[in-house]
């Protein structure tokens, strides 16, 4: 048999079976289509203005590594006039960030990038180790991750750069779909959905937290192209599986887009397009324009559920909880009907049981309607929060309190905080349970 | 027949009548035989409050229903159910909320395995109307001169061909199982609201369990079709032009095939259900489909996790389209409107090529949306990936 030639210059052979389509590519085609695809994104959006301050939150993973070189690639090759930037949260675990850490700096020498790698201990006066020694091995992954979904924000404000560019793809974007749908979360499935996001410019003053933009340039990327660019540029990125395990809304979800692109390769993209339109059907959200219009929309602090948030919790407690949640309220909402269609024990000869008292029967239905999800600001420290103080400085409220000798600046005065009546464990259980109702 | 559906029987007293020895647990409580029944009934007839009977109404006023009848667990519950139902009400008025028509689609050119379950339904429930379709007829119910017509690829010998083998021919070229399966779901579909408004049937009354249409949230979410969850899974008026209504929509599964297992053998014997984890064996199969993904990973989840289900499904019922944009542009295939003439699979963020994007305003046969398009690729001439 004759090599096939590649479907894009019918010249070369084809060596590479594109994820996404299942069309044959050379390698230098794959290339080019793959990076013109992410231009396509960056123009059709209007990602980025000439001569913008863009920080890469840089893990030394994959998608962060690929995000990065496509940027510097596109950047010259279009003239995109941007200020690229490296950005690295280093969460003070021992030798956890080490090999992952020395990736990004050898990166950031290659593409000739500025790199600021932040720690925890700058960005909240706390390493994880020593939140560990505090609260102890349980909760600590409660911290982890709220503290997480902040850092870059945080960091970005901090160096003074308005602009952070993550290197979610495609296969997250519909993994969070799924995951937020089985959740029963339409608020946070229309915000995650958008490839722009951001907090509203509510405070004036610039290193306020409040101001970051954050946009995903890979969000109609395959996962699984993402890693063919890396292997055929040879590109230096660290593969690790990550060492924790996604909590079980995210792992089921991850499981079926899996089969789903097996089944059907365009399954991920149809993921994607199914969740911006379902996002301009969730009442409340004034967008009517979903994911296609790049209005600045509201970032959520758990936007990001990331691997870390569940780290030691057990497979299938998350689902579990919120099971037993979910149960309890529909007792609760049952609990009248119920009453009133049992109690009065209607002739049983049949089994039938005839709605003749029909007006109170209504109780049951779910009244069509979504509580809006109010974003305001962290009285705290100006982080964009549904509640009065965002989860980060309840958090650290705990721990402040638990360490009361130590003053830390962490941009606000960490002494003004209301003492309340919640040793550190408390505060964390607390924060495990706004976690699980979803708000 | 489904085995060891019913959780071994407990010593409890059932927590509802604090009389009778329990037989299952549900939901958490051990319920006995009488008070699961009415759990399940309570459940279905309360959803059909619209239905009651009317005293002012004359008799010629009847009201109408048609309930498609698949002879799976929940199409022939309900079936059940509502018999029962309109029995009661009979001795107790003197007459009922409505009348059923009862329609059978005949998928596979089955005739003789379709009509044979039909007479035994109609055997056991004689109150009602019977008819059976194949599916073919979707093509000559709908009027000849429709947009769904020119979804058949003609052939140059005869333009007229019979409603066979245009289904023949449309499903013939169809990509894969997942798009065979999409393309019968979206064509048995719209036969039964053709038939019921041609016979005048005010509402459809699927069968569809909470768990099916947890199913089919995911699984309509997967295939593109997340812009039309909202018309799929509510009561009341669809676009289609005729009412939908779920009654079982706040009852599982796994709790029909319970009842069914309680119920009296007659009903076991009208039921053709495939058991569960039939769909787990096919998994590794090239004939997997979008639609076995979604029902094998419910099954699982209905075991541990039954509120997570309902509540799937209550959330995707808060989907609203805002009456400003229903738009009169149609998908030719599964006639459902596509929101701002977005039709196909190009032009948005997702394609990432240079096309432009442009919202079709005029309607031309054969356009489909994003969903159908991926079942029913039209691109085969366009050179453009998708
Ligand atoms: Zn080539
Ligand atoms: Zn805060
Ligand atoms: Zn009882
Ligand atoms: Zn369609």
């Amino acid at each position: 048999m004759p090599p096939t030639p590649c479907a894009l210059c019918h010249t070369n052979r084809a060596l590479i079976l594109r994820p996404k389509d299942h069309s044959k590519l050379c390698k230098t085609c794959f290339i080019t289509v793959f990076e013109t695809e992410i231009h396509h994104t960056i123009t059709t959006n209007a990602l980025f203005a000439r001569g913008e301050k863009i920080a890469i939150g840089a893990s030394g993973g994959k998608d962060s590594t690929v995000l990065a070189s496509v940027l510097k690639t596109l950047n010259e090759r279009y003239d995109y006039g941007l200020d690229l930037i490296l950005l690295s949260i280093d969460e003070g675990i021992k030798g956890y960030r080490d090999d992952s850490l020395e990736t990004v700096k050898r990166n950031a020498e290659q593409y000739g990038m500025e790199l600021t790698i932040l720690g925890y201990d700058e960005l909240y006066g706390w390493t994880m180790d020593q939140v560990v020694e505090q609260v102890g091995k349980k909760g600590n992954c409660t911290y982890c991750g709220v503290f997480r979904r902040q850092a870059l924000d945080r960091g970005a404000a901090r160096l003074g750069v308005k602009h952070v560019v993550t290197g979610h793809n495609a296969d997250d974007v519909a993994e969070t779909v799924l995951m937020n749908l089985l959740r029963g979360d339409l608020p946070r499935l229309s915000r995650t959905t958008s490839i722009i996001t951001s907090t509203p410019s509510a405070s004036s003053d610039p290193a306020s937290n409040t101001n970051i933009k954050r946009s995903k340039p890979l969000k109609y990327a395959y996962e699984k192209e993402i890693v063919l660019y890396a292997h055929h540029k040879n590109l230096d990125y660290f593969s690790t599986e990550c060492i924790y395990s996604p909590e079980a809304f995210r792992g089921s979800a991850r499981a079926l887009i899996k089969n789903l692109e097996r089944v059907r390769p365009s399954a991920i993209l149809d993921v994607v397009r199914s969740g911006e339109d379902m996002a301009k059907l969730v009442p409340g959200s004034d967008e009517g324009c979903g994911g296609t219009c790049s209005s600045n929309r509201p970032v959520a602090e758990e936007e990001e559920g990331g691997c870390g948030s569940a780290a030691g919790r057990t497979v299938g407690g998350d689902m579990a909880s919120v099971e037993k949640q979910l149960a309890q309220n529909e007792t609760a909402t049952n609990n009248d009907l119920e009453v009133e269609i049992t109690s009065p024990r209607p002739s049983t000869k049949n089994g039938a049981v005839p709605l003749s008292n029909g007006k109170k029967a209504k109780k049951g239905i779910t009244p069509k309607k979504t509580n809006k999800q109010v974003m305001g600001q962290c009285k705290r420290c100006g982080y964009l929060s549904s509640q009065e103080v965002c989860k980060a400085c309840v958090l650290l409220e705990g721990l402040n309190k638990a360490r009361p000798k130590n003053k830390i600046e962490v941009g606000y005065d960490v002494q003004e905080l209301q003492q309340r009546d919640q040793g550190v464990d408390g505060v964390a259980d607390a924060m495990q349970q706004t976690s699980i109702g979803g708000e | 027949m489904p085995g060891k559906h019913v959780a071994s029987a407990t010593d409890e007293v059932c927590r509802r009548c604090k009389d009778n020895i329990s037989v299952l647990i549900v939901r958490s409580e051990p319920l006995c035989h009488e008070c699961f029944a009415r759990y399940v009934h309570t459940k279905a007839i309360k959803r059909l409050e619209s239905f009651r009977v009317n005293f002012a109404a004359s008799v010629d006023q009847q009201r109408r229903i048609l309930l498609p009848l698949s002879f799976g667990a929940s199409s022939t519950t309900l079936l059940h159910i509502l018999d029962l139902h309109l029995k009661t009400q009979k001795s107790k008025t003197g007459r009922t909320g409505f009348a059923i028509n009862v329609l059978c689609v005949d998928e596979v050119d089955q005739v003789s395995a379709c009509a044979s379950r039909l007479e035994l339904v109609r055997d056991q429930y004689p109150d009602h109307d019977y008819t059976s379709l194949p599916l073919h007829h979707v093509f000559r119910l709908i009027p000849n001169d429709s947009s769904l017509g020119a979804l058949v690829p003609s052939s140059s010998d005869d333009d007229d061909a019979d409603s066979k083998t245009k289904l023949f021919r449309l499903t013939a070229s169809l990509p894969s199982a997942s798009a065979h399966a999409d393309v019968l779901y979206t064509l048995r579909a719209r036969l039964i609201v053709e038939y019921a408004k041609q016979n005048a049937c005010e509402s459809i009354l699927w069968g569809d369990s909470t768990t099916k249409l947890a199913e089919k949230t995911l699984a309509e979410t997967a295939k593109g079709r997340g812009f039309s969850l909202p018309w799929q899974i509510s009561d009341g008026p669809s676009p289609m032009g005729i009412n939908f209504h779920y009654p079982l929509r706040d009852v599982l599964k796994k709790e029909l095939l319970s009842y069914i297992e309680l119920a009296q053998p007659t009903l076991t014997l009208l039921v053709h259900e495939p058991s569960p984890g039939a769909t787990q064996a096919s998994t590794s199969s090239k004939n997997t489909t979008i639609d076995d993904l979604m029902k094998q990973y419910f099954e699982s989840v209905e075991e541990n996790f039954p509120s997570i289900v309902s509540n799937v499904v209550r959330t995707t019922g808060k989907l609203e389209v805002p009456a400003s944009s229903i738009s009169e542009l149609r998908c030719s295939l599964c006639s459902k409107p596509v929101p701002g003439g977005r039709f196909g699979i190009h032009g948005w963020g997702g394609d990432q090529h240079d096309g432009v994007e442009s919202p079709s305003t005029v309607i031309y046969p054969g356009q489909l949306c994003y969903g159908c398009t991926r079942s029913l690729p039209q691109t085969r001439a366009e050179t453009r990936i998708a």
